[in-house]
């Protein structure tokens, strides 16, 4: 059962463009010129139950202006986007009291309060039964361990403190969805592992269907079977994470450590393999997922070989490149 | 409702995190008292009646509006225009809850602290100056007062609440450049420096057309017992309109806003 459909969804922002300096600011205070940007330009997707779908692309792609329109915050252009049956931006409360939106760089925790008045008081914006509420924060804040923090001030926590008092603000209801945007940015990377364990166990113990965006890799792969790659406003792949290392990586990757010197000219003779890297001893090739161990062996055969690794293409550098449009081998 | 009693709880919380901030706060409202009480005393040295007001009116006067006016002109709504300029408004319209419910709770706490503080103050200034001063002409213009009060801080509410609305077309500054201007008019058109009946009839007569006479002049108008039974009903009728339309309008201008609203802040 499909639980996020978006049709056909357009976003356009309108903005106007002033020319650099201050002849600039004074030409654009009588006349300005102004533009569409394209944030979203004609998507298409649905969600199951359950789901816990990675959003990628780089910045601007749309990543967030998507989310956003899930969330109701913002009035499509054209097109469709139905979330639990009902159009995000009739903002009705039954729709609201369902699902959760998290941005690693906003703060709905009061400021000068601890975070349990901020807790308290989403307890009574969302019509939480006390019991229930007790029970669900007692369990958030086992999973978070975050015992010791919820009567300081917010403003005196740290960052990673921060967000998973923002995590838990956000959870309360017991959303049924949950969008995340860039929840482990600026964290290290001990924060990051424990914020992804925990969206991993909160979305397999209540079913949650997540959708996620991030700029580390690490999370959408730790996380996301499914992932929906976006760039300029449009999706570029949607499906299983391996199948992105199927569809985009027909080359493997040799990274060999040599025991003599070798002169890369020597290299160059060995058939199908392309070298990305030479630095003695080092050095790094690519060559053909189907022949890469006859290379590997022949490579073996023919040099010093001291150390030889076949590895995958990393799946950062497969986006990259996908996204900058360059060959991959 | 609870939901709205909590914000109004949360937010005198927060109000009393600074303390230092907020004495400040106070010793500023009662310096007000002062400035303008010598002001008015500067005057009245060298006669005795300004205008159609003699000495205690006037000081009544002028005192009741700087009471008043912590009740009525003390909105927190601009921080609603700086809301919707940095994206902080986002966090609001995805929750079940009112945005306009929610800055008329916050007010609500704001304003109820204020009375409480106003009533000590002004008497702290009474028992050290003992400026002459009138009490209400009746009881029934005490409770008129009372009401027309509340009006006017509603009807102040909803035009506040409607300056920071224009920051969904104009978020430079948060909206401040705009509001700026609007609450230099309103303070003078509000009759908060001097009565608005000691100008020229014709000018008068358009400014009793306007919202801002009746945030603070017309309530002090019936506290001293200078209208008619007659013009206390057209002060209240038109306030009613007024309150009404600034309500509508203020809806009508959020809902247009939010279809334009970019959700800035990343």
């Amino acid at each position: 059962m499909s639980v996020i459909t978006v049709k056909n969804l357009r976003k356009y922002y309108r903005v106007y463009q002033k020319e650099p300096g201050l002849i600039g600011s004074i030409k654009s205070l009588f006349h300005r010129q102004y533009q569409d940007v394209k944030a979203v330009n004609d998507i298409s997707f649905t969600i199951k139950a359950g789901e816990l779908v990675g959003f990628i692309g780089p910045n601007g792609a749309g990543k967030t202006t998507t989310l956003k329109v899930l969330s109701g915050l913002l009035y499509p252009t054209s097109g469709k986007a139905s979330v639990l049956g009902y159009t995000p931006f009739d903002r009705q409360p039954e729709f609201q009291k369902q699902f959760s939106l998290v941005m690693g760089q906003k703060n709905q925790l009061w400021w000068d309060l601890p975070a349990l008045d901020s807790f308290i008081l989403n307890r009574e914006i969302y019509e939480i039964p006390p019991a229930k509420f007790d029970k669900t924060l007692k369990g958030l804040v086992k999973m978070l361990d975050l015992k010791d923090v919820l009567k300081i001030q917010v403003r005196k926590l740290s960052l990673g403190q921060r967000m998973k008092c923002e995590l838990v603000a956000a959870l309360l209801h017991s959303p049924k969805i949950l969008f995340l945007d860039e929840p482990t940015i600026g964290l290290d990377v001990v924060m990051q592992k424990k914020i992804r364990d925990f969206i991993k166990e909160y979305n397999q113990k209540y079913q949650a269907t997540i959708i996620l965006t991030s700029h580390y890799m690490g999370d959408v792969k730790e996380l996301c079977e499914r992932v929906i790659i976006i760039d300029r406003g449009q999706i570029f792949f949607d499906g299983q994470l391996k199948e992105i290392i199927k569809k985009y990586a027909d080359h493997k990757v040799l990274e060999i450590i040599f025991s003599r010197q070798v002169s890369r000219q020597d290299l160059q003779k060995i058939k199908d393999i392309k070298i990305k890297e030479f630095d003695f001893p080092r050095a790094v090739l690519t060559t053909k997922r189907k022949s890469a161990n006859q290379t590997a062996a022949k490579l073996l055969e023919k040099f010093p070989v001291a150390d030889l690794n076949i590895t995958e293409t990393a799946i950062e550098d497969i986006i990259r490149e996908v996204f900058t449009g360059r060959d991959l081998s | 409702m609870r939901k709205y009693l909590q914000i109004f709880k949360t937010h005198w919380q927060s109000s009393f995190v600074y303390r230092l901030n907020f004495i400040m706060w106070r010793v500023r409202s009662l310096l007000q008292f002062f400035a303008v009480y010598f002001l008015w005393l500067a005057i009245f040295s060298t006669q005795e009646d300004v205008f159609s007001y003699n000495r205690s009116t006037m000081f009544t006067y002028i005192l009741g509006t700087a009471a008043l006016r912590s009740f009525v002109l003390s909105s927190r709504s601009v921080t609603a225009g700086v809301e919707i300029a940095n994206g902080d408004l986002n966090n609001y319209l995805i929750k079940p809850v009112s945005y306009l419910k929610n800055w008329l709770a916050r007010d609500l706490a704001d304003k109820l602290l204020n009375i409480f503080f106003v009533i000590f103050e002004l008497g702290l200034f009474i028992l050290i100056l003992k400026p002459s001063l009138i009490p209400p002409a009746s009881f029934s213009n005490l409770t008129v007062f009372i009401l027309t009060a509340i009006l006017a801080m509603l009807m102040y509410f909803f035009f506040s609440f409607l300056v920071s609305s224009f920051t969904f077309w104009y978020p430079e500054h948060n909206g401040w450049p705009l509001r700026f201007l609007i609450f230099m008019v309103l303070e003078f058109l509000a009759g908060g420096l001097f009565p608005l009946d000691i100008f020229p009839q014709a000018v008068f007569k358009i400014f009793r057309l306007l919202p801002p006479a009746y945030f603070l002049f017309y309530p002090l108008q019936i506290y001293l017992g200078r209208l008619s039974p007659t013009e206390i009903t057209t002060t209240l009728t038109i306030m009613m309109f007024w309150l009404l339309a600034l309500y509508q309008l203020t809806r009508f201008v959020w809902k247009k806003g939010l279809k334009i609203y970019g959700a800035y802040g990343r």
